[in-house]
Formats: structure tokens, C-alpha cells, sequence
């Protein structure tokens, strides 16, 4: 009876572990879609490329990048005002 | 009918935070887009898009294009002469020979090998005439006869042995006081040694001890 509970205990944080990769895994692909776009704007805009992983982050990451990029002074130079 | 009360106010909250976010995402991409070059209201689109029941796929496939579209910014000549080299001015114009073709640059300036002298008249009016000049990069002013290449001897008792040390760097002169009682004069202003070397480059008049000395170049 121990036995057979400690099995189902063992194979329940084996799925939840399972589950939590999965859950991680797809995060970071799903970041990718928005981290390739967000990394080249960066870049071009002179800052590093690497604060677009910033955006793995999941609800404040986006604002920082965009706050970064809106208010920042563009190394790269900025387009001049019409 | 308290919990009713508290659902709205909930949503209320949640509604306006939305609300807040909605401005300020759209104030930031409206920002960013600027920059890029484009006109800001396009940031609008991108943030209004996905309200309009197209779906948010939409903002992804344009942020994807605003990543790699050409930007108005990157065509704009001053920063890209700017870009190309960093702190310069933008470059000059290819000058173009009788043929057109491109006449090759011209050479770079050479570095000015001229010394200096100091000339000056000692107490019974000997002239003297004292040359400096880069092949040592430290020379000695003193009182007593030169004992050693880098030696200028001002045989005067008010100089004295040593009095100071003119120093060269490139096209600068540098004048250091040694400490002594007679004192050292840079253009009539008492030069200390805690003072250090002082660049004399542009300086005319030089008084070591009692000797005046006026410098110009050789």
C-alpha cells in the first residue's frame, strides 16, 4: 500500500516536472517569435542585441524593451524631426 | 450586492490599467517608429491592429516587416557619413581630375621637426643663443659648464646648477623649475617647482635668475 503510494507520488512529480519543460520549453520558442524582430531593432538602433531576451521576461518584459527603445537616445542616430 | 459592487470596481480597475497600458504602448511604438523614420501614426496601426478583429498575428507579421524593412533613418546622409566614421565630420567630396577619374589623396601632413631657440644676453652683454630641439626629450638650464649632451649652460651666478628642465614632446615645450633661490620666470610670472612642468609652447619671454630670455622657433 506504502509502496503503491510512493509510486504514484514518484510518477506525479515526474509529470509535473515533464509538464513544467514542456511549459519552459514552449516559453522560449514562443519568445523567439518576438526575441528575432525585437533583437534586429536593437541592434540597428545601436543599443545591444541582447536586451531583446529581455522579453523572455513575461508580462514587464515587452514594456521594458519598447520603453528602452522609445526613450533612449539611439546610438545609431535617430531619424531627424519633419 | 456587495459582491456585485466589488466585481464592478474590479472590473473598473482592470479596464483602466488597459486603458493605461493601451496609451502607453501606444505612445512608446508611436516613438519608435518615429525614430525609425516612418511616420508615427503607422506605431498606431501596429498597436490598433489587433482591436479590429484581424487578429494579433497581424502585429507579429508588421513587427517581423519593421525588423527587417529598410528604415527612412538609414538613408539620411549626415548619419550615415556620421556612422562611417565615428566623431569625424561627414566626408569630404572625391575630388575628380581633368579625366574623371579619382585623383589620389593627398599625403598626410608631416610632423614639425623645428626646435627652438632662446636667445638672450647675459649680465656683462655676451649674447647668447641656446637651441632646443626633439632629438632629446629633456634638457638641462644650469649655471654650471655642460657636462652631458643634454646640457644649456647660462653661465650667470643668479642661475642656478641645475636651474630647470626644459622638456620636449612633439611640437611642445615644457619648462620645470628645479628650486632654486634665483627663481624661474614664465613670461614675468614666477613659475614654482611644485608647480610642475608648464607647457611654454606659446610663450615669448623665459627669466632665469636675472637672464631674460625671449623664445621663438628655430
Amino acid at each position: 500500500m506504502g509502496d503503491g503510494l510512493s509510486m504514484l507520488i514518484t510518477w506525479l512529480m515526474g509529470l509535473g516536472s515533464m509538464i513544467m519543460l514542456a511549459v519552459v520549453i514552449g516559453h522560449v520558442v514562443f519568445s523567439l517569435i518576438l526575441i528575432i524582430p525585437a533583437w534586429r531593432i536593437c541592434a540597428r538602433a545601436g543599443f545591444g542585441g541582447a536586451w531583446s531576451l529581455l522579453l523572455l521576461l513575461p508580462v514587464l518584459g515587452p514594456v521594458i524593451v519598447m520603453a528602452i527603445l522609445a526613450f533612449g537616445d539611439w546610438p545609431n542616430g535617430e531619424a531627424r524631426r519633419r | 450586492m456587495g459582491a456585485e459592487t466589488a466585481l464592478l470596481g474590479l472590473f473598473g480597475l482592470s479596464s483602466a490599467f488597459a486603458l493605461v497600458s493601451l496609451l502607453l504602448s501606444i505612445w512608446m511604438t508611436w516613438r519608435i517608429v518615429a525614430k525609425a523614420g516612418f511616420p508615427g501614426w503607422l506605431g498606431l496601426l501596429f498597436v490598433l491592429l489587433p482591436f479590429t478583429g484581424v487578429g494579433s498575428l497581424v502585429s507579429l507579421v508588421l513587427l517581423w516587416i519593421f525588423a527587417f524593412i529598410g528604415w527612412p533613418r538609414d538613408e539620411d546622409p549626415l548619419l550615415v557619413a556620421a556612422r562611417r566614421q565615428p566623431g569625424a565630420a561627414p566626408a569630404a567630396p572625391q575630388v575628380r581630375g581633368p579625366g574623371g577619374q579619382a585623383l589620389p589623396a593627398p599625403a598626410p601632413a608631416l610632423p614639425d621637426k623645428r626646435g627652438w631657440t632662446l636667445t638672450g644676453k647675459l649680465a656683462g652683454g655676451v649674447p647668447l643663443t641656446l637651441t632646443v630641439d626633439g632629438s632629446s626629450s629633456s634638457w638641462l638650464l644650469t649655471g654650471a659648464p655642460a657636462a652631458r649632451p643634454g646640457d644649456l649652460t647660462v653661465a650667470d651666478p643668479s642661475v642656478g646648477q641645475p636651474h630647470a628642465r626644459i622638456l620636449v614632446s612633439g611640437s611642445r615645450l615644457g619648462l620645470e623649475d628645479l628650486g632654486t633661490r634665483g627663481g624661474t620666470f614664465i613670461d614675468g610670472a614666477r613659475l614654482l617647482p611644485e608647480h610642475g612642468p608648464r607647457d611654454i609652447s606659446a610663450v615669448r619671454m623665459v627669466r632665469l635668475g636675472t637672464v631674460e630670455l625671449s623664445l621663438a622657433r628655430a
